[in-house]
């Protein structure tokens, strides 16, 4: 059997299923638990980087399930009946960042999280919710990115509500369930319009016929709904400074993945699947929800004294620069192709920068939390003197955030500036003005946690969760010095892949 | 290593090469200064207000004070919005699919 035609479907399964084995392990003993998730996450690790390889080197790969040979997509009827996973380089780039946060949490779980506190449990619901973030990401079945959704929603609100003891965990569980269960509703009607139109659930499939008919709209209205929720664009943000405020660090950057997924499905959705027959004016209103969403939770974490729900606003405005670059892309694409392929450009490279800087910041409050037992700002103050390489790290993270050259966050923010700049210069100095605030956020909270007398002796923070902020540190150094690298070799192909790359994709799975 | 971003370019490294020309000269400024600075003397205490208070820390919740309370008017209207209570976000999320479908039917 050739083990690397099956890499895609395995990306998922190794996950999925190793994910269920871990609380055996667990019963029988810790160490062998963390073994078997060491030996799950390597193998997913280094299955994700192959299946990118492959696409990077010889295109889009399609993988269909149940079929005589992975590639038989069509039946004999040359319809595609079965589920087919369809992985060109956009998948393959949000399943690089899905899977590089889903590593570094692991390995700052492993001394952050307590055994007597849920640590098996917070394990096996992050390990659940990679696969499904995999599966979202790899999917070109409608249907089963609805199911990868609910994985990934309830594996999601597992994480943020599993500790019990505390009250607003789970408050905070129950609001994201309600709002990802009422968006998820959303997803499945539309889904549920489309198959009664058509009779099918293939994504390329799907795209081929897709017309604009009122029905198509509706379901495209449903689809935006669902997902810009999950997303977090503002005002449906609400949820999302409750949950990454109150979940664990570990599970805050899983869930930052995951909402970066979501973000990759709208992208998917837009693209590839309405890419035919969208209009300019709902690129318009990405950029409108973008720009909301970069000022309001701007200035909403000016105002912030709790650590964690800081840099959770700080979370959510990054989210309206992605869409910013993105929805200019998708204004003028059709009329300036090389304009609007900068600013896609811009938003994907964003996701990466975003998903490197702000993992960093939440890791470090996390580290604070663990060593002083405190993430108020009015009670924290000098913590520099004692924790030397968390205080470094929580610089370089906010001053990424911020957009400061050389740091990885500027290079992509500067290709937004100049792209919405070119669609109207109110746009791009609305997004400059939220970035000085972010900066000074950032500014107040390193000062009032870290710089100052000593007010309190903290605990040590274990090496383990250092090197996992020395991984998200080197990222944010080698993504600011080397961008031209990095859009080069990722970032373009998958922008490309959204527009220029539509018909290869639909090719891959339709032949033709 | 220079990254087109449109109109313009970025290179990092040419920028690292101009921050060291800031340094260099700044260093040199500051060399000329005056040599009578002591560290863990009474220069290093912070002088707030015409008092000498030791152990002072200016903390997270007093930094860019009047900056935060020149926005105060502004987010304290999004606060409101920020009401806590899951029936409003879900009425935001049907607001929302509103607007969307308005843009989505009526867009074209």
């Amino acid at each position: 059997m050739n083990l690397a035609a099956h890499a895609p479907i395995l990306a998922i399964a190794v996950p999925l299923l190793g994910g269920f084995a871990l609380p055996l392990w667990g019963k029988i003993h810790p160490s062998l638990r963390n073994l078997w998730l060491a030996l799950v996450a390597s193998l997913t690790a280094a299955l994700t980087g192959f299946v990118a390889v492959q696409v990077l080197t010889t295109g889009v790969q399609v993988y269909t399930l149940g079929a005589s040979s992975p590639g038989e997509t069509l039946s004999p009827g040359g319809f595609p009946i079965r589920i087919v996973l369809t992985v060109d380089a956009l998948s393959a780039f949000m399943g690089a960042i899905a899977t590089l946060l889903a590593v570094v949490a692991f390995t700052y779980a492993w001394r952050y999280l307590e055994e007597e506190e849920g640590k098996t449990l917070a394990l096996t619901l992050g390990t659940l919710l990679w696969a499904g973030m995999l599966g979202m990401a790899f999917t070109g079945d409608l249907f089963n990115l609805f199911v990868f959704f609910e994985v990934t929603s309830i594996a999601a609100c597992g994480l943020i509500g599993y500790r019990t003891w505390t009250s607003r965990g789970p408050e905070a569980a129950f609001k994201t369930m309600v709002m990802y269960t009422v968006g998820g509703l959303f997803v499945l009607l539309a889904i549920a319009l489309l198959y009664g139109e058509y009779g099918a659930l293939n994504l390329a499939y799907l795209a081929r016929l897709i017309q604009g008919t009122t029905v198509d709209r509706i379901a495209l209205g449903l689809l935006l709904g669902g997902f810009l929720m999950k997303v977090g664009a503002v005002p449906l943000h609400m949820w999302a400074p409750d949950a990454y405020g109150e979940a664990p660090a570990q599970a805050v950057i899983l869930l930052v993945a995951n909402t970066q997924t979501s973000l990759y499905a709208l992208f998917r959705i837009l693209f590839t699947l309405y890419g035919g027959v969208a209009d300019p004016a709902i690129g318009w209103l990405v950029v409108g929800l973008g720009m909301l969403t970069l000022v309001v939770a701007a200035l909403m974490a000016v105002v912030q004294m709790d650590l964690g729900r800081l840099v959770a606003f700080g979370a959510v405005s990054q989210i309206g620069y992605m869409l910013l670059g993105v929805g200019v892309g998708l204004t003028v694409i059709s009329s300036q192709p090389a304009f609007g392929l900068v600013a896609i450009q811009g938003g994907i490279f964003h996701m990466l920068n975003d998903a490197v800087a702000i993992g960093l910041l939440f890791l470090a409050v996390g580290a604070v939390e663990k060593a002083t037992g405190n993430r108020d700002l009015g009670n924290l103050g000098g913590l520099g003197h004692d924790l030397g390489w968390t205080t470094g790290f929580f610089l370089v993270g906010s001053l990424a955030l911020a957009g400061i050259p050389p740091l990885n966050g500027f290079a992509s923010k500067l290709m937004i500036y100049e792209s919405s700049f070119a669609l109207s210069p109110i746009l791009a100095a609305l997004a400059i003005l939220a970035s000085i605030l972010l900066l000074a956020v950032f500014v107040r909270a390193f000062q009032g946690a870290f710089l100052g007398p000593r007010l309190a002796s903290p605990k040590p923070v274990p090496t383990a969760m250092l090197v996992a902020m020395g991984v998200l540190a080197l990222g944010v150094l080698a993504l600011g010095l080397f961008p031209e690298l990095v859009v080069r070799h990722l970032v373009e192909p998958a922008a490309k892949a959204l527009w220029e790359g539509r018909e290869a994709y639909l090719r891959a799975v339709l032949g033709g | 290593m220079t990254l087109l971003t449109g109109e313009g370019y970025w290179s990092p490294l040419l920028w690292l090469a101009a921050a060291a020309g800031v340094v260099l000269l700044s260093l040199l400024i500051w060399s000329r200064g005056r040599k009578g600075y002591n560290r863990a003397t009474e220069q290093d205490l912070p002088f707030l207000s015409g008092e000498k208070r030791e152990g002072v820390h200016v903390g997270g919740g007093h930094l860019y004070w009047g900056f935060v309370e020149g926005l105060r008017p502004y987010v304290e209207r999004l606060r409101l919005v920020h009401s806590g209570f899951v029936g409003d976000y879900v009425a935001w999320l049907v607001v929302m699919l509103a607007v969307v479908f308005l843009i989505v039917l009526l867009g074209g």
